[in-house]
């Protein structure tokens, strides 16, 4: 018996059975890569440390790479993991930015609308998602796509999305596709990590820092909407949104999946994610589902709704209606 | 002979049943997000969410009740350039030359139908400049002008008193403010103009 990882395993504070039970391997493993480390550290003090960052950053990343899974997490260790965040964004690009880690609320679940009538495909609402999620302006990546579709078609497959002309067009309407953030996600069954799943509220997440980047939710998802990160995301300081969510528009790394939340950072805040405020045509309505009162609500009772690819099953939060 | 083959019919149309109510009722006790928010009738309390209390912009009372109650619309008047109207428009006639081009000559009026297009008083009220008018003569506050544009477009007004029509303002929760008509519209020419996106989505690449 190796001492060491008998010490490490009664740990008092661990109630959650699942917590207790993967002790055995990755603890041990986590606690022989530590003195391994601890060997190199004292190695490399003695021979110019600055390569590796800071004294403070390499503490750092060290917590932060054997973090937790986010769900798996106390309230107070996603708290740290934010701060951590916070200071290591501060230290390696010198970029001030303010991360939450705000839990769902109680009674709300998400929901979504979009007119296809009142869409004209000004594109505002891609812009603004673009600058609200802090997306790659390198490959240029966006979670919304507006399709130009022509009367009578009935599927934004067949739709035009590279469109770049005057708008709208005559006899055409514009559907705009992003994550439907389905109540029964394919993407969330196809996960081998568990580094997706759907919050309480609705909003299917992903914990980039849990993500092994196989792709096999862009394949499981009929919507398109996921977007897998090929290069490290490149966004100006300037135009960089500092206020974050852990689960939400945080930077990303190379490899990793991400998607749309409906703005986690906003819409737990209360306020309407970057694309609803942004459009200028009121195509697009938001709001909590099991309000009564809601709009959200009150479209669904009283327009002609329809879900894309209802006959999946997936169950989507996001409607499409018409005037 | 009939009588066992019909039996054996019988029987086997009782076992399908038997196997079939079930199934079909797990099927619908399944539910989904439709039956989930059907169910959610329950009034939503606000102030579960803290950050969306205060009113964050100017706004008004509307004077109409949506299912949720009492909603508030961005005001209008403290957005007009030249508001009060009466500063110019009081009892006297307008001396300065070409005060009309000067004053009002970005105004294209494109309303209404061709054969029958709006003038500027069928909306605004002749001997009281700061105010609207309605067809049956009431005078209508600025700040209120859905209930001048009800009067035609009763549709979008029932949709946007609901929410289907017209937008909030940056919040879904809290005390609901939403953009007037004019907000979105031009009143004199309140259909949207064509123009250019202001991004455009590039072409499909790799798994994007």
């Amino acid at each position: 018996m190796d001492p060491r990882k008998n010490k490490i395993c009664k740990k008092p504070e661990e109630k959650d059975c699942r917590q207790t039970k993967p002790c055995g391997r990755r603890e041990f493993l986590k606690g022989a890569a530590k003195a391994a480390a601890l060997g190199g550290a004292a190695m490399l003090t003695g021979c110019g440390g600055g390569m590796l960052g800071s004294k403070e950053e390499l503490s750092l990343r060290w917590k932060e790479y054997f973090k937790k899974h986010y769900r798996l997490m106390t309230q107070e260790e996603k708290e740290g993991t934010v701060r951590r965040l916070e200071s290591l964004a501060k230290i390696q690009n010198g970029v001030n930015i303010q991360m939450s880690s705000t839990a769902p609320i109680d009674g709300v679940l998400f929901g979504y609308a979009f007119n296809v009538t009142r869409c004209e495909g000004y594109m505002e609402c891609v812009a603004a998602c673009v600058k609200e999620n802090n997306l790659d302006r390198k490959s240029n990546m966006q979670y919304i796509r507006i399709f130009e579709m022509e009367h009578g078609q009935l599927t934004p497959e067949v739709g035009n999305a590279k469109f770049y002309h005057q708008v709208p067009v005559e006899d055409h309407f514009y559907m705009g596709v992003q994550c439907n953030q389905c109540q029964n996600a394919p993407c969330v069954k196809a996960c081998p990590t568990k580094a997706t799943w759907q919050e309480p509220d609705g909003i299917v997440v992903v914990d980039y820092d849990w993500c092994i980047g196989c792709r096999y939710c862009i394949a499981a998802c009929p919507y398109y909407g996921r977007r897998f990160n090929w290069n490290d995301p490149v966004v100006p300081e300037e135009e960089m949104t500092k206020k974050q969510h852990y689960l939400g528009n945080r930077m990303r790394g190379r490899g990793q999946m991400e998607k749309c939340t409906f703005c986690v950072q906003r819409s737990r805040a209360g306020r309407l994610p970057a694309c609803v405020e942004a459009c200028p045509t009121g195509a697009r309505v938001f709001g909590n589902l099991l309000d009564p009162d809601s709009e959200i609500r009150f479209v669904l009772k009283n327009k002609k709704v329809f879900r894309w690819k209802e006959d999946l099953g997936t169950d989507p939060k996001f409607w499409y209606f018409v005037d | 002979m009939k009588t066992p083959t019909l039996n054996h019919w019988l029987y086997g149309i009782w076992v399908a049943l038997l196997i079939m109510i079930p199934a079909d009722e797990a099927y619908t006790a399944e539910g989904g997000v439709v039956d989930t928010y059907k169910n959610a009738t329950a009034p939503f309390d606000e102030n579960t969410v803290d950050a969306a209390l205060s009113l964050p912009i100017p706004s008004v009372l509307v004077t109409e009740r949506y299912q949720g109650g009492r909603f508030w619309v961005e005001t209008r008047k403290d957005k007009m350039q030249r508001f009060k109207c009466r500063q110019c428009h009081n009892n006297k006639p307008v001396k300065v030359t070409r005060a009309a081009e000067i004053a009002h000559g970005q105004i294209a009026l494109k309303h209404g139908s061709e054969s029958r297009p709006l003038s500027c008083y069928t909306c605004h009220k002749k001997d009281e400049r700061d105010f609207l008018v309605t067809e049956q003569g009431t005078k209508i506050d600025m700040d209120h002008s859905y209930q001048m544009c009800g009067q035609c477009h009763f549709r979008q007004k029932k949709d946007w008193v609901g929410g289907a029509h017209g937008k909030r303002i940056s919040y879904w929760a809290g005390q609901r403010v939403v953009k007037n008509c004019t907000g979105c519209h031009d009143p004199h020419s309140p259909r949207f103009k064509k123009r250019w996106p202001v991004i455009y989505s590039p072409p499909l690449s790799k798994s994007q």
